[in-house]
């Protein structure tokens, strides 16, 4: 008696929980119709971009999310606080995400109660707008002041989705920043060993950045010292001698082709044969820039990004083209993208465009991370800072105009690019040749891509 | 009045019971179902049946690759016992600044994980690190521990077994301070060897705790990947991917929640699988008073 009395109870509990379950997964379940809302929400975007401004009364509130270090934490503080001013009829409620950004909003968009503005890694708008998480804002951009022709055709492309690839088709984000790859290299090291500094003009060949390296290179007792040439970023060294990792259809792996193969494997032979780099695959045991910030590379690989941090060191420095036969490469950047579900999309567009506009680009770039996203800002002080290292700076404001999207972003799963970075491991060691390497992992990779994006198969 | 208290006594259990219902039991089997879908995370789940554990047991190489290196880092486990084992025993003494040395060696098991990684990827770096600086003195040239296939893993396991040296010697610690002291007297005035003494009444008597240790070492060592995503990001050539790191990466980065769930499942059944294996084992080996 007492322990059916019990029993019946316990069900009780359990089957009004499991109700309460069941009704908070249905409203999860509700989130459902977002994919197809691209269409739906072009035409609001449509009639809300040409119609009314907010109406009078209480002020509209949205979220904004992003990461960054206390310097640019201050600086679009700042920002958001000159924004509501300017527009009195919004508050903006600034989400700062300082660790595992990405992570985070993996979970809090999968809850389906995300902020209306947030940061959009190039890494990560593949998967994000294939998800239909993203607002389209094309239409946005095309009837407010944002003069697209003014801005880097890189930056833009990357955040344009036209259903199953990125690259093509209206713009879901407008970028934050870009941040071009360059060489940079300790002029001190270059004036002691009397080896001429780089042109800020020509990149350098392959040859050249061998001979350069290989005089920049100190052994010691069979130790090797200090190295020329920091570890390769090899995927710009792949565009540099006119190669490519997709076909122009995304739907095929083709790094390796002839070109791609020769660029991967001079970048292999520079560490296994020549010992001029530390070895390849090493970046992740030593951070390279401390072993730049610590005199033990004359030459590195990095981004526009490294320019606050370098600026603080002791020695001279500048920067030089990415030696890879021509002006080539790859850059980075953060997007600034609208909620698809957001309920404030004219509030969170002005966002968007006041961070993506002059405004916002300027008060960035002064912090000296990024380019700013207008090429006529770029070619003022504003970016190129007379007085400040590095002396060429213009060298940037050309990798831009010619640099590409990583390869990562260029499809939406990006599991095929982890297979060849996993993949080129026996490359590195120099236990493969890079053909053979490359050769092996093609079935592979292209399997990889067409399960992960079914829709350019379509 | 009775009937009353029993309300009350049922309201009270009530909260654990939900809480458990809420937060593992109903996610749980939403899990078991999404394994059975294909599901993005971010739309809803469309039902494929089994498919996912089909591509799981027949058409994903890298699942049993990862699984193997689950298993190849789980290698730490025995020999962080034995080692956690002889420093208990060397800190199980009454020496002078005992207590400083006890600390020293629990230290790591309160620090942080990123700290820790971090450390020692300076630690394993092959041109200046600390580790290769002391093969060199004694005449060995140390390999590129972490950007090498062959010795990538070896360095993690190194790595593990120093991690969770701290908890498993306090455990040890106290079993040996629970060995009672006229085992050891009787056996003394029989005659027997102090390795005799150790053998036959140590180990038999710190042999709960030894299980204990196996137990939970195997279910954290199956589950580990944080430090691997730090220290080498599963690479090179996937050399360090643990299950759990392919599962999350599949989840996360590669939008196949139905499909890491699926995996989730099968390491779940596993782990299971080990742990009814240790304890049903166990009887041949384990002493309680």
């Amino acid at each position: 008696m007492r322990l059916g009395k019990g029993k019946s109870l316990l069900a009780v509990t359990a089957s009004l929980t499991l109700l309460a379950g069941m009704t908070a997964c249905g409203g999860n379940n509700g989130k459902e119709p977002s994919a197809g809302a691209d269409s739906t929400a072009k035409s609001t975007a449509k009639s809300s971009a040409s119609g009314s401004q907010a109406p009078g009364g209480d002020p509209v509130k949205i979220k904004f999310a992003g990461w960054g270090d206390p310097s640019e934490k201050e600086v679009f503080t700042k920002l958001i606080k000159d924004f509501e001013a300017k527009n009195p009829t919004i508050k903006v409620e600034y989400l700062h995400i300082p660790a595992d950004y990405v992570g985070k909003m993996n979970t809090i968009l999968a809850g389906g109660d995300a902020p209306d503005v947030f940061y959009v890694p190039d890494g990560d708008f593949g998967r994000w707008v294939s998800q239909g998480l993203l607002h389209p804002i094309q239409e946005f951009v095309d009837s407010s002041s944002i003069d697209t022709g003014d801005m880097w055709e890189s930056g833009l492309l990357r955040y344009r989705y036209d259903g199953a690839v990125n690259g093509k088709g209206p713009l879901y984000a407008l970028p934050k920043d870009i941040g071009p790859t360059v060489l940079y290299y300790n002029k001190e090291i270059f004036t002691k060993m009397n080896v001429p500094f780089p042109s800020a003009d020509t990149p350098m060949t392959f040859e050249q950045l061998l001979d350069t390296a290989k005089k920049l290179t100190v052994e010691e007792n069979g130790k090797i010292k200090q190295y020329g040439m920091g570890p390769i970023w090899w995927e710009g060294f792949v565009f540099g001698n006119g190669g490519a990792f997709l076909s122009d259809d995304r739907r095929e792996f083709v790094g390796n082709g002839e070109a791609a193969v020769a660029a991967l494997q001079f970048a292999a032979d520079l560490a296994n044969v020549h010992k001029v780099v530390p070895n390849a695959a090493a970046l992740k045991d030593m951070n390279d820039s401390q072993m730049f910030q610590t005199g033990r590379l004359a030459m590195m690989i990095t981004g526009r990004w490294m320019v606050p941090e370098f600026r603080k060191l002791g020695f001279d420095w500048d920067v030089a083209p990415l030696p890879v036969n021509k002006w080539a490469g790859w850059s980075g950047s953060v997007g600034i993208g609208i909620y698809s579900k957001t309920k404030q999309i004219e509030a969170a567009y002005k966002l968007v465009e006041y961070l993506g506009g002059p405004e916002g680009q300027k008060e960035q770039s002064l912090m000296g991370f990024a380019i700013p996203s207008f090429k006529s800002m770029a070619a003022t002080e504003v970016f190129l800072q007379p007085g400040q290292k590095p002396e060429h700076a213009e060298v940037f404001i050309n990798a831009a105009e010619n640099q590409v999207p990583g390869p990562w972003t260029n499809l939406p799963n990006a599991k095929w690019f982890d297979m060849l970075s996993q993949g080129l491991a026996p490359m590195w060691d120099g236990k493969k040749s890079a053909a053979d390497v490359l050769n092996g992992l093609k079935p592979k990779i292209d399997a990889a891509i067409k399960e992960g994006n079914p829709a350019i198969f379509k | 009045m009775k009937r009353k208290e029993y309300a009350w006594a049922y309201l009270f259990i009530s909260a654990p019971i939900v809480g458990f219902l809420l937060f593992a039991f109903i996610p749980l089997s939403y899990s078991v179902y999404v394994s059975f879908t294909e599901y993005s995370g971010y739309q809803a789940p469309v039902f494929t049946g089994t498919n996912n554990y089909a591509k799981l047991a027949l058409h994903d190489e890298l699942f049993w690759k990862t699984l193997f290196n689950t298993f190849y880092s789980a290698l730490s486990i025995p020999i962080g016992m034995v080692v956690a084992l002889g420093i208990a025993m060397s800190l199980n003494q009454k020496v002078r600044g005992i207590r400083f040395f006890r600390t020293m060696f629990f230290l790591p098991t309160i620090s942080s994980v990123i700290a820790l990684t971090l450390l020692w990827k300076w630690i394993f770096n092959d041109s200046y690190g600390l580790l290769n600086y002391l093969l060199e003195l004694i005449g060995i040239q140390g390999p590129a521990w972490l950007s090498s296939e062959t010795w990538a893993m070896p360095a993690m396991i190194i790595q593990g077994v120093w991690a969770g040296l701290g908890i498993n010697m306090v455990l040890y610690l106290a079993a040996l301070q629970g060995v009672p002291k006229s085992f050891h007297e009787a056996a003394e005035i029989d005659g027997a060897s102090g390795w005799q003494r150790f053998v036959k009444i140590t180990i038999p008597c710190i042999s709960p705790t030894t299980l204990y240790i196996l137990i939970t070492s195997t279910i954290t060592a199956l589950q580990d990947f944080p430090r691997f995503q730090i220290m080498t990001e599963g690479g090179p050539n996937y050399s360090t991917t643990t299950i759990v790191y392919y599962l999350f990466q599949n989840a996360f980065r590669y939008m196949s929640m139905g499909y890491a769930s699926a995996m989730a499942w099968a390491l779940g059944l596993l782990i299971l699988a080990i742990t009814l294996l240790n304890f049903w084992l166990s009887k041949r080996w384990v002493h309680y008073e």
